[in-house]
């Protein structure tokens, strides 16, 4: 088996998990739906300040879900007690890249929900470059929740708390490149920059240190 | 343990604060626009160099361990970072005083003052790491990968003054061409025995840390006993018999 099909059967593996059990399906759809809600109540009635919250509330909602999405990525497995099985089954390489494809699809389909509701909900429209800027986005910081989320594993309630402490700072830079880049106006060019480097510092670091987390 | 270089290291750091109390407060002038609330600039910029520093060292620490994987390192490292956080608090603080009088606000929302903050809350995610498992080694190596990952975050604090227009002042000393046209002769003689007056006390206080880490350490490692300590009736005997 290659490690192109362990990495592809790792992310099966997490849609299949998700699939029979909708455990995120069932945290993040009511978290986004309900931080579209309150923002326009909060933020609105007036177009124009409503106009300037909607590039930014996707990436908020995305960030605040990120650390429970992170306590799936290998808590739900050791709470099982497969985790040492998964890691003897496939390299840490594959193990990386499938669970950060995972999250990815977690991520941008949290950022994508968000998006679409504010756009109905609140009235206001995206920028068109919005689209790329989610997608580079949150693949850097899917490779921070990766990483964090296998740090934090064995924490329990200590270690989901902790993670909101650390994949928030680390997807910061997600946070403002991607809210710049979705506003209406603003050269976006060198906020996609900004992601693209962002991607590539993130997914490194999680390549370079994933393997050492899984030394038991 | 202090031994004797540990001794002087913190009687010269002593001294350096006192020259650093007395230049600033004394022989250098008040700054010709913001008067006596620049003083703070002697405490402030050390903080937050020396702060950079202990990061660098829970960096260099990190990856120590992860070589050699010896707990010397992670003692380092995790005293670093404690003086890192320390320092890093303390340079917001001092900032925000400094910062009422000459932006009349506490807090203002610019990049170096969020990355800053930024930063002490990743080095403070990194010490809780390090109460997830009672195993040293594997907390250990948590503790490197998240130090070596959060270390990206010192040279965006340091370059955010550079890279985005802000509030806060750009580079006075680290700066192209050089300190000299930027700041007086007798403020930049202040400023400087101030960062050597940190560094000394941070120096003193990291090897203090790893001394009692390492006393710790070793206490942890001593057989312990549980119940009450049974004692043997005491016999005497003749050392000689005659």
């Amino acid at each position: 088996m290659t490690s192109m099909q362990q990495t592809m059967a790792v992310l099966r593996r997490e849609v299949a998990v998700e699939r029979a059990g909708r455990d995120l399906a069932r945290g993040l759809l009511p978290v986004a739906i309900a931080g579209v809600l309150l923002a326009g109540l909060a933020f609105g009635p007036a177009p124009s300040v409503l106009a300037g919250v909607t590039p930014g509330l996707p990436w908020l909602v995305v960030m605040l879900l990120s650390a429970h999405v992170a306590v799936s990525v290998a808590a739900a497995e050791r709470e099982e007690g497969c985790w040492d099985l998964l890691v003897g089954l496939v390299g840490p390489g594959p193990l990386l890249w499938g669970k950060t494809a995972a999250v990815w699809l977690w991520l941008l389909l949290t950022w994508t929900l968000t998006a679409w509701a504010a756009a109905v909900v609140l009235g206001t429209a995206l920028a068109a470059t919005a689209v790329p800027a989610a997608a580079l986005g949150t693949l850097g910081l899917a490779a921070g929740v990766v990483v964090y989320g296998t740090v934090a594993a064995r924490g329990g309630r200590t270690g989901t708390g902790l993670l909101t402490a650390l994949i928030v700072p680390a997807g910061v830079p997600a946070l403002l490149a991607g809210t710049q880049a979705s506003t209406p106006g603003v050269e976006s060019l060198p906020w996609l920059a900004l992601l693209l480097a962002y991607d590539l510092t993130s997914l490194s670091l999680a390549w370079a240190v994933f393997p050492i987390l899984l030394e038991e | 343990m202090t031994t004797r270089p540990v001794r002087l290291l913190g009687a010269a750091a002593g001294v350096a604060g006192v020259a650093t109390g007395v230049l600033g407060l004394v022989v250098a002038p008040p700054d010709a626009v913001q008067g006596d609330a620049q003083r703070l600039m002697y405490v402030h910029v050390p903080a937050a160099w020396v702060a950079y520093l202990a990061f660098t060292g829970v960096l260099i620490a990190s990856i120590g361990y992860l070589v050699r994987r010896d707990l010397v390192w992670d003692r380092h490292a995790r005293a670093a970072a404690e003086l890192g956080v320390g320092l890093t608090a303390l340079a917001i603080v001092l900032g925000s005083l400094w910062g009422r009088p000459v932006w009349g606000v506490w807090w203002t929302w610019e990049p170096r003052l969020v990355t800053a903050v930024v930063l002490l809350t990743v080095y403070l995610g990194y010490l809780g790491v390090r109460g997830l498992t009672t195993d040293s080694h594997a907390g250990a190596r948590r503790a490197a990968v998240v130090g070596i990952a959060a270390f990206v975050n010192v040279p965006i604090v340091h370059y955010s003054v550079v890279w985005w227009r802000t509030l806060h002042q750009p580079p006075t000393v680290l700066r192209p061409g050089g300190p000299a046209e930027a700041i007086e002769p007798a403020m930049l003689l202040a400023l400087l025995v101030g960062v050597v007056a940190f560094t000394l006390a941070a120096a003193w206080v990291h090897l203090r840390r790893v001394a009692i880490l390492t006393a710790a350490a070793s206490s942890e490692r001593a057989p312990k006993m549980d119940g009450p300590v049974a004692t043997e009736p005491l016999t005497v005997t003749a050392r000689t018999t005659r």
